[in-house]
């Protein structure tokens, strides 16, 4: 059933009351009647407790992806290794390179691991790596150094599971379609996972 | 926790609380947590329909916010980033529901779900409207909820959402429609 446009508008707060006609008047304060009811049968607010149980559903979240990612790098597998032409077309790998201590540092818990990513990108003119190691800032720029469209860069990450993605021409958010595991951004699209493990487990 | 440091956290702005919850601070981000949580539960109750889905909804939607901290590009705006990612897990949640129960097409069986402590809580009147809203299908829900019930104008809806303006009035347009016929006919 069609609504009179002039009662839409006065719905929408573009049209006063006083500039409708009478006989949408009544229908005005009918429609004005049936949304304050609507606005007083709304809910309160969130029930009591709810912040307590958000926090505590945080705590056990952390435990079970620290247990996912640590499941998954014991788990026994095979490890293809790609040709050129399909390292070309993979997203991004891994290559763990060594330990690296930080500067001033030395403790194992501040041991990071070079980890090279990889992007095929023939179009783009700048690739920008982005994750939870840079705040999700493009400050990682990636190199194509021959021009082959086969974006690269190292780049030292703590032990642990990270997120990530690409950035192509300072705009295009891309997924790594080659990645270990995905997990949802919250905005339809996913980020591509990464987990990095010292050689002792840590 | 001492209430004077309780005290103090409360006068902390949004974006420093998003800092501090970055660095891994949980008291900032249970802060976070308690200052939208009226504003996401209320939301998802209304899209939902039942308070238990809805509390899972929102902690859903918090866990998501917590993973994704580091992706809010304007945090003094969390409250709305906070919100967008509240109302997607509503319509996935929706959307996840309609596929086992059709439960848009059964206004009878979606008022009260059968809880005799919610049916004695609503009137016939406030019955029918609520049966009448969660009738409508689920984005002209969302944005009339959104204009009507929570007050946000088209232009902040649009920056929220992520909508065109013209889009938002076209669904609550339609929703108001659907409304007029709906609640016509359960009053009769």
């Amino acid at each position: 059933m069609r609504m009179d446009s002039r009662l839409q508008a006065y719905l929408d707060g573009d049209l006063p009351l006083e500039g409708l006609p009478a006989e949408l008047r009544a229908r005005a304060e009918e429609w004005d009647g049936l949304l304050e009811e609507i606005r007083v049968t709304a809910p309160a607010g969130a029930p009591l407790g709810l912040d307590t149980r958000v926090l505590a559903a945080l705590e056990a979240d952390r435990a079970s992806a620290h247990s996912g990612w640590l499941a998954w790098l014991l788990r026994p597998r095979m490890v293809p290794v790609p040709p050129a032409a399909v390292l070309a077309a993979a997203a991004a790998i891994i290559l763990v390179l060594g330990l690296v201590g930080l500067p001033g540092g030395g403790a194992i818990a501040e041991s990071r691991i070079y980890v090279q990513f990889v992007v095929d990108a023939p179009a783009a003119e700048t690739v920008h790596l982005v994750g939870d190691f840079t705040e999700w800032q493009p400050t990682v720029e990636l190199e194509d150094a021959d021009g082959d469209g086969v974006w690269s860069g190292r780049v030292p990450l703590l032990p642990g599971v990270h997120e990530y993605m690409f950035v192509i021409d300072g705009a295009d958010w891309i997924t790594d379609p080659n990645a270990a595991g995905y997990q949802d951004d919250g905005f339809g699209q996913q980020n591509a996972i990464v987990a990095v493990s010292t050689l002792n487990g840590t | 926790m001492k209430p004077d440091a309780r005290s103090d956290i409360r006068h902390v702005s949004d974006a420093e609380l998003v800092g501090q919850a970055l660095r891994g601070s949980d008291r900032a981000f249970g802060e976070i947590v308690r200052r939208y949580q009226d504003l996401l539960y209320r939301h998802a109750e209304r899209m939902t329909g039942r308070r238990d889905d809805a509390e899972d909804v929102v902690q859903s939607a918090f866990i998501k916010a917590h993973r994704n901290l580091r992706k809010c590009r304007d945090p003094e705006r969390v409250g709305a980033w906070l919100f967008r990612i509240g109302a997607n897990a509503c319509k996935d949640f929706l959307k996840s529901q309609r596929t086992t129960v059709p439960v848009e097409k059964m206004p009878g069986l979606v008022a009260t779900d059968g809880d005799p402590e919610r049916e004695a809580e609503l009137g016939s009147v406030r019955n029918e409207i609520e049966q009448a809203l969660r009738s409508l299908p689920v984005e002209q829900r969302e944005a009339f909820l959104m204009k009507h019930v929570e007050g946000w104008s088209y232009t902040e809806m649009s920056e929220t959402l992520d909508v065109s303006v013209p889009a938002l009035k076209m669904r609550v347009h339609r929703a108001r429609e659907e409304l007029q016929v709906l609640l016509q006919s359960y009053g009769s």
